[in-house]
């Protein structure tokens, strides 16, 4: 999910929501609220609650040219982003991880906003950057010395419940 | 195909052996971890770099449980099968 909006935010150019990015030129024309019609305006407002925010994020304004589109996408946002059995902060220092691994100005802007509005401290944030910048390493000496999975065993004891002794 | 023969346990230095044994307790496996056996054929460099790790995955601010996930997204982001 955060994949997608960032694709589509980074890729078309959005400007931040937050941050000063000097050169980010939408190459599609953002619908403001003023101009919306009536079911995206509905739509907008239901974002800005959701965020508690009185702007809505550019990237949806991007997708408000098919209001349909638009209505079905934020539906699904908003349900994978509510609390379930995730909170909806760890859902959201997911997505800025995700974000940042994937080097998108857009989505680190968007969910650093969100994780310190639900309340992350600046030490939260930090121990995210950290995570990200140890896994990123792990992964790319992973791939490069293409090794093989050794932790399968035990990601299918953790599946199916089953207690197994993990084998070498 | 792993690119690099993979030392096994005993082929590392002895003192070597305490850093595998916390290893294990910290994953809860009797095995060592590939990963962990490419680091350490540079002990200088993993001893550090694991006490980085172990700062950065244990409960803080968010749980080691969270971290793990946080892992699980950077590992897909980089389709990273490992």
């Amino acid at each position: 999910m955060t994949n997608g909006i960032n694709a589509v935010a980074d890729g078309v150019r959005v400007p931040l929501d937050l941050s000063d990015a000097p050169g980010r030129t939408p190459l599609v024309r953002l619908i403001e609220l003023e101009e919306a019609s009536n079911p995206v305006k509905r739509i907008y407002q239901d974002i800005q609650a959701f965020y508690q925010t009185t702007c809505v994020p550019n990237v949806f304004k991007v997708l408000a040219h098919d209001e349909g589109y638009l209505h079905d996408y934020w539906a699904a946002v908003r349900f994978v982003f509510t609390d379930r059995r995730l909170d909806r902060l760890t859902k959201e220092a997911v997505a800025l991880a995700a974000s940042m691994a994937a080097r998108s100005d857009y989505g680190v802007d968007l969910h650093m906003r969100e994780v310190r509005r639900l309340g992350l401290t600046e030490k939260g944030v930090m121990e995210v950057i950290e995570v990200v910048q140890l896994f990123s390493c792990y992964t790319k000496i992973a791939d490069g010395l293409q090794l093989e999975p050794d932790f399968t065993r035990l990601l299918e004891a953790a599946t199916s419940g089953a207690r197994v002794t993990p084998q070498r | 195909m792993e690119t690099v023969r993979l030392l096994e346990e005993h082929e590392f230095p002895t003192e070597q052996q305490k850093y595998f044994e916390a290893t294990k307790a910290w994953f809860n496996i009797d095995y060592l971890p590939k990963m962990s056996k490419v680091l350490s054929y540079q002990p200088e460099m993993s001893h550090t770099h694991g006490r980085c790790s172990r700062r950065a995955m244990v409960d803080g601010v968010l749980q080691r449980r969270q971290k793990e996930m946080i892992a699980v997204a950077v590992s897909a982001i980089n389709a990273c099968g490992y």
